[in-house]
């Protein structure tokens, strides 16, 4: 443990900014692990209170369209992949990494400029707005969400942040390589590019916190089946009326 | 003549210590109470000093103090090119900021990592065309280029006439020095064979095996220096001047010194050895600065890189008739020397060409510092030049010898753009004799002929520098003893010149070896100004001196003969360590007998009285404390005429692959012209030297600099590619013309920077005459290049860019 | 520190075991922070210029067990701390595997040969420039390379599998190796491992930090030569911009089995154009069941360069290593 941002020195001798430090990545880790233990046990010690779960079973109604969870799962795959690449030299693991590694940048960098289009004019935007009103729902029982809830939202907003922080950063680092569409230019100042590489870092730690919670979550029992839709599309009308306001989310019957 | 030394081998005094490693340098010396210094040096190519930060050093143990430019300068820093003791505007890396001295080296390196530099950093610029751009970096601050007696300007050319040069035309800027005689225009006209391009040559650096290590202390109100230097009483002289201290209060120690080409001749050259001096003043304790191999690359120097455009014109008889020369110098970080000038002399002189122009601009860059090296500008035109001569040879069939021949100098030509007359010149009994002994005609049925991808390559090539000074002084002193002491304050370098020029005191006065004594090696020991070392000066200045000297030596002992024991001076004459009366040799003293007498006369005869007049203030110090210690014999030098030409003709085969680049260099020899010859295995000492550095600056050594940020990228003897023994012929055949010249006492002229330009000739004319005529325009010619051109893949490399792969 | 050279050797711990044992457990034990020394030759500089500051160095040349050349039952095998003199003058590799021996007799100087192992020759750092300067590159842990650029002074850089770095491997006895399908044994406290000579290297792309898989607490104690490639016809070349004390501007090892004028089988290895020793396989193909022939070699050359990517001057590499192999070819 130590420093939060590694230093160098430049061309000619000035420290600059090399990257965040690396040894953030483990305290994050573990900061996430104990964090989501912490928070099993207190889900296990308040188990008894929510026994009476909404059954899967019944009519269905279309969670997710296909092409979403299309979008869903090949970002989920690229930001994987991106984690893995970009963590196994930090790791210490002998691998080819840096091929794959902005590729599935690329693939991620593709698929979020899709998406933003896609939501901005094709998708039902405002649902996954943050509304002030949405910070009360939390704290009061009463009040059911739409299609995503407060934490979903938050989840997603705070991944779209994140990711885009990465892209941003990551672009700019695929342009200081070699790659099939141009030769590298060292035309990014010393300081400029540690800043980057910071910025890159930084993100990427969010990012595996992000990540690491999120499968958390889609793992809980009483939020599989969320995560069943993102796979299947669909979610039971029990499970919708249970956690949903139907007079705010009407998705149509699913076959 | 039967001379009694002159021409004969013997062994210099110094040599057994060298040998056994008893001999001292200046890094060898200690001195109670002595600390160490180590140098902080620029990390950037042009800044400004802002602020430094000692603090956390000074604080540390073991550490004494630090001298920083505005302790060595405290009303200013001088506004000009040259190098500077220390500095707060650094213009290339690798210029010492500041030094500090601790109780030892690791205590000082380490402190120096403690201490902050703030740096404003201005831009900077490695090739001087890069600056004649508009809006191109300048070197300096206040411009790109430096004006005598005006100060820095600004030069630039338009976008359009640098990339018209860059793509190998003439360029059309106005230069900023034109030299011309005769008349061009007809010259060409005349001409049936014109060749024109364009032509870069790397500017690498001396690295000298002796870095520029110093010990200073103060004693007594003294300043003792010990240094390394080519020069001794000259470099003396200067060095006083730079650290500020009055000639009679300095002693500058320098027995041997590790090799110097030219940089360190000249104290204005090595303002380094000031920061100990300084140091040591400000702390009070002896300080010992030891300098790194790559502070010696930096401190050290390069030449000039010269990028040019040449246009030559022979008559259909190989008569070299016009010569049209355009350089560009690269003068690096503080400011160059005249190579671009003596570049244009060196072809007047060698090929008498009808009519010659000279254009050049000088101009900054933020790399090492320039100065002489070995043969400036008279080498780095010899490897372009020649292959040029082969290629009109060629043209007009005329051998490549014959067109040598047809445009040799004579005893009676003139030379250079002053068209100044040669004291003597033997160019064609040179081309001769290497003729002869290489076996030339000979060999012409194995030229280009192939083994595999190898093909041979024949070549032949002149060199030529300016070979002597004169209006030095001479001092011998005799004691009651009878032996001869020669004090000489040449310098030791390692040609032995020091001694070689002490053999014309003896000559005079026919002393058998062993009774003679060189006194040099320290100040201290009273020795007489010289001309700094460089140039190939020495044999020719520090003969006419040392023989001066004893020749007043002889009359005197004349002149106390006759007085003590009859007859007249004239009747008098010596032999066998005695002078005595001709008519019967019973009649005399020994040298032992007359120093006696000397010194019972006093006056002229121990340098009292009547002394000559115009001794250099340096002299008259040593005469002074000299004075009335034995029987001296004294000489002031008055000016020669005419221009003493050291030459130098080498002929080489090459053995070169098409296939790897490779050159191997299978038979090579070196004639000398260099008048009588003093010392023959000195003589050949030089023309082997000589050819090693030829063999270098053709095809392996270079200077480069990142063109990203400017960080020198040969600072070491590995990357900057100094020839190795296998890159060598195992045997280079040396020979030599030894006919007299008339303008000095014993008829000698020097030889050490033309036989470095001969061997650079004839080996890049050997690699044309194997690629079948291909003219790289270039120096070093390296294996890549070879390649690329065999191949014909293209290069990437910024046409005619200094400080980079070819240039 | 500014990147520069310094020329005083720090205050750093020695450690000179005279055991194996003790030496792996000094490995084991200092980790990334125990430098092991060999002849000293790529060590010296690294930390008088203070650019690698290790808190100790374990110096292996008093080990006998690693030192030495000796027969076994598959071919022989040199102790890692053997001297590049003793290998290119000893009877056995001269006459065995000539390949071997040639290139053990150009490394450095005769001087560097004297004391420089075997081991320090293959584990030996990159030769860049920029890297050598102390720069923070890529290979230093830093995040840019000052070679791979529009200007940068890449003459002497790699032709393949650049990955942010562009260095090459600078050792003359690894393509050496390679071609004879050599084994290198590391050990550890922990146990040893055999690894073949062309998996020892490693490219930027896989280690940007480290030229060889060699983990912190691991010594190349020895290297295997099989009897496979014994005897065989061999052909190695180094060329280099000066004849003694110079890294390849690209070399060449290359091994065969001839049969009446047919290549039966060979093995080439090229150095200096890549991160690691360069295997030929498209060229073994290429010759394999031919007769020798320049047809055949100048094929065999341009196979032998598909894929490079020259940088600002290293064009001439192209040619050079194409030459070079069909040098080889022709014999």
């Amino acid at each position: 443990m130590g420093e939060i941002v590694r230093y160098k020195r430049d061309v000619w001798g000035e420290e600059v900014i090399l990257g965040v430090s690396w040894d953030l990545l483990y305290v994050v880790f573990m900061a996430i692990v104990i964090l989501l233990i912490a928070h099993a046990i207190i889900m296990a010690a308040l188990a008894k209170k929510n026994l009476d779960r909404p059954t899967g079973d019944g009519r269905r109604v279309v969670r997710h369209e296909s092409i979403d969870r299309l979008f869903h799962w090949l970002m989920a795959a690229s930001i994987l992949v991106l984690i893995f690449t970009g963590v196994a030299p930090i790791l210490g693991l002998r691998v080819a990494w840096l091929d794959i590694h902005w590729i599935s940048g690329l693939l991620l960098t593709f698929l979020v400029v899709a998406h933003i289009i896609r939501a901005s004019f094709w998708q039902d935007f405002k649902s996954m707005l943050l509304m002030p009103k949405d910070f009360a729902e939390p704290f009061d029982s009463s009040r059911k969400p739409g299609k995503y809830y407060f934490e979903q939202k938050g989840m997603h907003w705070a991944v779209t942040v994140v990711a885009l922080a990465v892209i941003v950063t990551g672009v700019l680092m695929f342009m200081q390589i070699d790659s099939p569409f141009w030769d590298r230019t060292n035309s990014m100042a010393e300081d400029q590019l540690g800043l980057v590489f910071l910025l890159h870092g930084l993100s990427t730690l969010a990012l595996v916190a992000l990540a690491a919670t999120h499968i958390y979550f889609a793992l809980r029992p009483e939020k599989i089946f969320y995560t069943r839709s993102m796979i299947s599309g669909w979610m039971s009308e029990d499970e919708m009326a249970a956690n949903h306001d139907t007079s705010k989310w009407s998705p149509k019957e699913a076959e | 003549m039967a001379y009694m030394h002159i021409g004969k081998d013997f062994t210099p005094p110094d040599v057994p210590g060298k040998v056994t490693g008893r001999i001292k340098y200046a890094e060898d010396y200690t001195r109670e109470g002595m600390v160490y210094a180590r140098l902080l040096t620029s990390p950037i190519p042009h800044a400004r000093v802002l602020d430094i930060d000692a603090s956390a050093a000074l604080a540390m143990d073991g550490v004494i103090g630090i001298l920083t430019a505005d302790d060595v300068y405290p009303d200013g820093e001088p506004q000009s090119t040259g190098l500077k003791i220390l500095t707060n505007e650094p213009t290339l890396v690798g210029e010492p900021i500041l030094a500090l001295a601790a109780v030892d080296e690791k205590t000082a390196e380490s402190a120096i990592a403690q201490i902050s530099v703030t740096f404003e950093r201005l831009p900077f610029v490695l090739d001087p065309l890069d600056s004649l751009q508009p809006g191109g970096a300048d070197a300096y601050n206040g411009g790109n280029t430096f004006v005598f007696r005006q100060g820095f300007a600004e030069e630039k050319w338009t976008a359009d006439q640098v990339a018209s040069f860059r793509a190998g035309n003439e360029p059309t800027a106005e230069p900023q020095q034109t030299v011309e005689y005769g008349d061009l225009d007809a010259a060409f006209g005349e001409s049936s064979y014109v060749y024109e391009g364009t032509f870069t040559n790397a500017g690498y650096p001396h690295h000298s095996m002796e870095p520029r290590s110093a010990l200073a202390y103060w004693e007594d109100g003294k300043l003792y220096l010990h240094g390394g230097s080519q020069s001794l009483t000259a470099f003396a002289d200067g060095i006083a001047g730079i650290i500020g201290v009055p000639k009679e209060d300095l002693v500058f120690v320098n027995a041997a010194t590790g090799g110097g080409f030219g940089q360190r001749a000249r104290a204005g050259s090595v303002p380094v050895y000031a920061v100990p001096a300084k140091l040591s003043q400000k702390i009070n304790r002896p300080v010992m600065m030891r300098a790194t191999r790559e502070e010696e690359f930096t401190l050290g120097g390069a030449r000039q890189g010269l990028t040019g455009w040449i246009k030559v014109g022979f008559k259909p008889d190989g008569v070299m008739a016009a010569c049209d020369l355009w350089i560009v110098s690269d003068n690096g970080g503080k400011g160059g020397g005249a190579d671009a000038y003596s570049a244009a002399d060196c072809i007047s002189v060698l090929y008498q060409a009808d009519a010659v122009r000279f254009r050049g601009t000088a101009i900054g860059t933020n790399t090492a510092h320039r100065g002489a090296q070995r043969g400036p500008g008279q080498n780095q035109i010899a490897p372009i030049i020649s292959p040029i001569l082969d290629v009109a040879a060629d043209e007009l069939g005329v051998s490549r010898l014959d067109i040598r021949k047809i445009n040799a100098a004579m005893t009676g030509d003139v030379g250079g753009p002053q068209r100044t007359p040669f004291t003597s010149a033997y160019m064609p009994e040179a081309l001769e004799q290497a003729a002869t002994e290489f076996d030339w005609e000979g060999r012409q049925s194995r030229r280009r002929q192939t083994n595999g991808s190898k093909v041979i390559g024949l070549g032949i090539g002149q060199g030529y520098h300016n070979a002597g000074r004169s209006g030095m002084d001479g001092i011998v002193m005799m004691g009651a003893d009878g032996r001869l002491k020669i004090h000489n304050g040449v310098g030791n370098l390692g040609t032995y010149s020091y001694a070689s020029t002490s053999r014309a005191a003896a000559e005079v006065l026919q002393m058998p070896w062993e009774s003679c004594d060189i006194i040099t090696g320290r100040t201290d020991l009273h020795l007489p100004i010289t001309s700094p070392q460089d140039g190939s000066n020495s044999i020719f200045t520090n003969t006419r001196t040392c023989y001066g000297a004893a020749q007043d030596m002889l009359t005197k002992m004349k002149e106390i003969a006759a007085t003590d024991l009859g007859g007249d001076p004239a009747d008098y004459d010596i032999s066998n360590e005695r002078v005595h009366q001709i008519a019967d040799e019973s009649v005399g003293y020994s040298y032992a007998q007359v120093a006696q007498r000397a010194i019972e006369l006093g006056g002229k005869y121990t340098g009292s009285a009547e002394l000559p007049e115009e001794l250099a203030e340096w002299t008259q110090i040593a005469v002074s404390r000299l004075e009335g210690t034995g029987f001296m014999g004294i000489f002031h030098d008055p000016r020669h005429e005419g221009n003493p030409p050291g030459f130098t003709v080498t002929a080489c085969e090459i053995e070169l692959d098409k296939e790897t680049g490779k050159i191997d260099i299978l038979e090579m020899i070196s004639i000398g012209e260099a008048g009588t010859i003093m010392h023959p295995k000195g003589m050949d000492n030089q023309l082997v030297g000589g050819a090693v550095w030829g063999i270098g600056l053709s095809v392996y050594e270079r200077h480069l600099y990142d063109p990203q940020n400017g960080l020198p990228a040969s600072t070491g003897y590995w990357q900057s590619k100094v020839p190795t023994y296998l890159d060598t012929p195992l045997k280079i055949e040396t020979g030599w013309v030894d006919l007299p010249d008339p303008e000095n006492p014993v008829g000698a002229r020097g030889i050490g920077e033309p036989s470095m330009g001969s061997v650079s000739a004839a080996l890049t004319a050997a690699i044309t005459d194997a690629l079948d005529g291909h003219i790289f325009g270039a120096s070093p010619i390296t294996a890549d290049m070879i390649i690329n051109h065999v191949a014909g893949t293209s290069e990437e490399a910024v046409p005619l860019a200094q400080n980079n792969f070819r240039g | 520190m500014v990147a520069t050279s310094h020329d005083v050797m720090p205050d750093i711990e020695l450690y000179q075991p005279a055991d194996e044992a003790t030496a792996l457990d000094l490995a084991s034990r200092l980790g990334n922070e125990g430098w092991l020394l060999g002849g000293g030759q790529d060590t010296y500089g690294w930390l008088k210029d203070r650019n690698k500051t290790p808190a100790a160095m374990i110096e292996l040349t008093q080990i006998d067990a690693w030192k030495g050349i000796k027969e076994i039952s598959d071919g022989i095998e040199i102790g890692a701390v053997t001297t590049l003199t003793e290998i290119a003058n000893n009877p056995l590799v001269q006459s065995r595997y000539g390949v071997l021996a040639k290139a053990a007799s150009v490394v450095a100087s005769p001087q560097i040969r004297n004391v420089g192992t075997l081991g320090g020759n293959l584990n030996q750092d990159a030769r860049c420039w920029y890297y050598r300067r102390g720069l923070d590159c890529y290979r230093a842990g830093g995040n840019i390379c000052y070679a791979d650029s529009p200007e940068g002074l890449n003459r002497e850089h790699a032709l393949f599998g650049a990955s942010r770095c562009v260095a090459v491997s600078p050792s003359d006895t690894a393509p050496a190796l390679v071609a004879l399908d050599a084994t290198m044994v590391v050990s550890s406290s922990s146990g040893e491992r055999l690894i073949p000579a062309e998996d020892f290297f490693v490219g930027p792309d896989r280690d940007i930090l480290n030229m060889t898989v060699l983990n912190d607490d691991e010594i190349l104690t020895a290297v295997r030569i099989p009897n496979t490639w014994a005897n065989a016809e061999f052909y190695w070349e180094k060329v280099a911009d000066r004849n003694v004390w110079d890294f390849a501007l690209v070399n060449i090892a290359a091994v065969f089995k001839v049969s009446g004028g047919t290549i039966e089988d060979s093995r080439f290895a090229c150095g200096a154009v890549e991160c690691t020793p360069r295997r030929l396989e498209a060229v073994e193909s290429e010759v394999r069941g031919q007769q020798r022939s320049e047809e055949l070699a100048v094929s065999a050359g341009e196979i032998a360069t598909d894929g490079a990517r020259a940088l600002n001057y290293n064009n001439f590499k192209i040619p050079l290593m194409q030459n070079l192999v069909k040098r080889a070819i022709r014999g």
